[in-house]
């Protein structure tokens, strides 16, 4: 196992930690300070893109892929006949010393397999971060994976080295859990999400009160969970992610569309992830979080599934034609942003730019507004800038058709970050 | 009509600004100091305008108190888009913020603010990407040092966030499009211009290997199943793949 050279392992622990989509490095803003390597910026950097069009912002990698638990969907099973490595607490600290200085990565986020016990591995983890911040006086980003089942004390230790910390949910629901995690029982995982929750809120207003207050994960925390590997509908994950929004002050939640890395009878079998579902996910999520919308608006009884045609706002939007059109020049942000197509940072430029002149299209266009959906819902100077009248199905037909875009380009957006990032200060 | 020849840097526009700006003039040409800038036959002579750091510091401080520091960081930004006739955009762009006050920043509809604040928006928006794209590399002579070619001037919005976070080390950010260098001493760093390479640069014994770790790496965290070498181009464009050591 360790006859491998130290690229070998590299590469065979970057295979088994890719599956997990989480990569920003935003939240935490630290400057540089004397005698310490680093600094973190509010809205993230990203380093590098890999061919599959994601970004690289952290060193993303487990100490090891060693794992006593069989959960289905992992490519790091126990039943799994992949090759098994392990990088020494010594070893993950230099390279990540030495990609921090070339300027490769904007931190660590690091990861394992759990071996012997969870309270064994939780502080194998700990072991690297204590280094790099003590003794290597690292000021960068860490985020580090909470093993579910850890000590208190191992997990809040976590919590005042890292800058995110972050336990995955994995499945939508407890059954899903018990189909195909069954070592890990949903308690032990939200119980532990439960606690961080209330360790960064203390903590935050704690530094209100007092600047020298101790930091606990500045950044939050984030959890992502599986797409497409069990039943549950669109409503079921944004009602969850709502759930994990308002009531654990979750920074992010990840959608990971389920990439078939196993035969097993208990999952589906799919012959390509699901891209377009993840994407539709995302868009729903940054209407939660972005947008002022409430997951009941965007789904309901009667439709549980997101449009696969449409993205969700527009799809709301649609059968909400009763508010439309909005006037560019009255209607309010929060209004605004209901607008297909108004996206944060044109909300803003419009309310900013209206100020002191009256806007028509051209104004419009100049400001970098997209008008190619948001024409059909909204006037300018009194002025419908849809041409045609508004009828619900021509309307669909129309924001649908072909010379749009077709559905495989729509992942083009799936990482809206980059943009997003700069308006929202948030990844 | 003032005709104004200047040094090219930001300090010296700022300076013929407040010149002009005191000559009360409208019309205003402006010439950077350059051997190919020899007035013309019909061209009237110029003022040399001496760049002053009291001066630069002067309209700053005006534009910010006037207008707003917002806009004068716009300003900054735009003028480092190194774009033809930039001097002439901005010069607009001052009057017009001289008159209309705080005002200024939200007239982004406005043709002539508009233009500004696009301008401004790349800028910033490059220097951003780039605090992604430097790649440093350790040279033998002991220090790290990274080659760049972007499109505007924002080697000087890059340096001090380097200074910032890689502090323990020397380091040298090279933009060879415009021959011009950061240099980080462990004190502070500045800009030093002028600046050509003599022979290619020489990596430590171990640089490569660091090199080949990351490049290795890189290629693994791919998905397979989600391959879409679309979408990565249009994140890192061809053009910026060229000192990325994962590209080459």
């Amino acid at each position: 196992m360790t006859n491998l050279s130290l690229e070998q392992r590299l590469a065979l622990l970057a295979d088994s930690a890719k599956y997990d989509v989480s990569c920003s490095s935003s939240g935490s803003s630290r400057r540089g300070a004397p005698g310490m390597v680093g600094s973190t910026g509010r809205g993230g950097i990203c380093h590098s893109w890999t061919a599959d069009g994601r970004c690289i912002s952290l060193l993303k990698i487990l100490l090891s892929n060693v794992c006593i638990y069989d959960c289905a969907y992992c490519v790091n099973r126990s039943s799994n006949p992949v090759p098994r490595t392990v990088l020494t607490p010594g070893e993950i600290v230099t390279i990540t010393m030495e990609f921090y200085r070339r300027n490769y990565i904007e931190g660590l986020f690091l990861s394992t397999g759990v071996v012997v016990s969870p309270d064994h591995t939780m502080e194998q983890l700990l072991r690297v971060a204590r280094r790099l911040r003590r003794e290597e006086r690292f000021n960068g980003y860490i985020h580090l994976k909470v093993v579910p089942g850890a000590d208190a004390v191992l997990v809040e230790e976590a919590g005042r080295l890292a800058d995110r910390v972050s336990i995955n949910i994995e499945l939508p629901s407890r059954r899903s859990l018990l189909l195909l995690a069954p070592d890990k029982p949903r308690e032990s995982i939200i119980e532990p999400m439960r606690r961080l929750s209330g360790l960064i809120e203390t903590s935050r207003l704690e530094r209100r009160r007092s600047r020298n207050a101790p930091r606990f994960a500045p950044a939050g925390q984030s959890t992502q969970l599986i797409v497409g590997a069990t039943s549950e509908n669109d409503r079921q994950i944004m009602t969850l992610s709502e759930g994990l929004y308002q009531r654990l002050g979750l920074k992010r939640v990840y959608y990971s569309a389920y990439v078939p890395v196993s035969s097993d009878r208990r999952l589906p079998a799919l012959a390509v992830p699901p891209l377009l579902r993840e994407h539709r996910l995302y868009q729903a999520d940054w209407l939660l979080r972005f947008y002022g919308f409430a997951s009941h608006e965007l789904l309901d009884d009667a439709h549980p599934h997101l449009d696969m045609r449409l993205d969700p706002k527009t799809g709301w939007a649609l059968r909400h034609l009763e508010q439309f059109p909005v006037e560019v020049n009255r209607a309010d942000y929060h209004l605004l942003l209901r607008v297909p197509g108004i996206g944060v940072r044109s909300a803003q430029r419009i309310v900013k730019a209206r100020r002191t002149c009256r806007l028509g299209e051209e104004e419009l266009k100049r400001l970098g507004v997209v008008l190619k959906r948001a024409r059909y819902f909204v006037t300018a100077g009194g002025r419908y800038l849809g041409g045609i009248s508004m009828e619900g199905p021509e309307l669909l037909e129309r924001l649908t058709a072909p010379g749009g875009r077709r559905a495989s380009l729509e992942q083009l957006e799936l990482f809206p970050a980059r943009d997003l990032s700069v308006v929202t200060g948030e990844l | 009509m003032g005709r104004y020849r200047y040094d090219g840097s930001f300090e010296g526009y700022l300076s013929t600004l407040c010149l002009a700006l005191a000559e009360r003039d409208e019309a205003v040409e402006f010439v950077r100091d350059a051997p190919e800038t020899e007035p013309g036959l019909f061209d009237g002579p110029a003022i040399a305008v001496v760049t002053g750091k009291g001066e630069a510091a002067a309209f700053r401080e005006r534009f910010a108190a006037e207008v707003s520091p917002e806009a004068f960081s716009m300003l900054c930004y735009a003028f480092h888009s190194e774009r033809e006739g930039i001097e002439n955009l901005l010069w607009q762009y001052v009057r017009l913020g001289l008159q209309a006050g705080p005002r200024l920043c939200s007239m982004i509809a406005d043709k002539r603010v508009n233009r500004v604040d696009r301008l401004a928006r790349a800028v910033s928006r490059e220097a951003h990407r780039y605090k992604g794209f430097v790649r440093f590399r350790e040279l033998e002579e002991g220090f790290l040092y990274a080659r760049i070619e972007p499109e505007a001037y924002i080697i000087r919005f890059l340096a001090p966030h380097f200074a910032r976070r890689v502090g323990d080390r020397p380091w040298v950010i090279h933009d060879l499009r415009r021959s011009v260098a950061a240099v980080y001493d462990l004190a502070g760093w500045r800009l030093v211009h002028d600046i050509t390479l003599t022979g290619s640069p020489r990596f430590t014994g171990a640089e490569e290997g660091w090199a080949g770790l990351w490049r290795s790496y890189f290629r693994r965290l791919a998905v397979e199943e989600r391959r879409n070498p679309k979408l990565q181009q249009k994140l890192v464009p061809l053009r910026s793949r060229k000192y990325l050591v994962e590209f080459e």
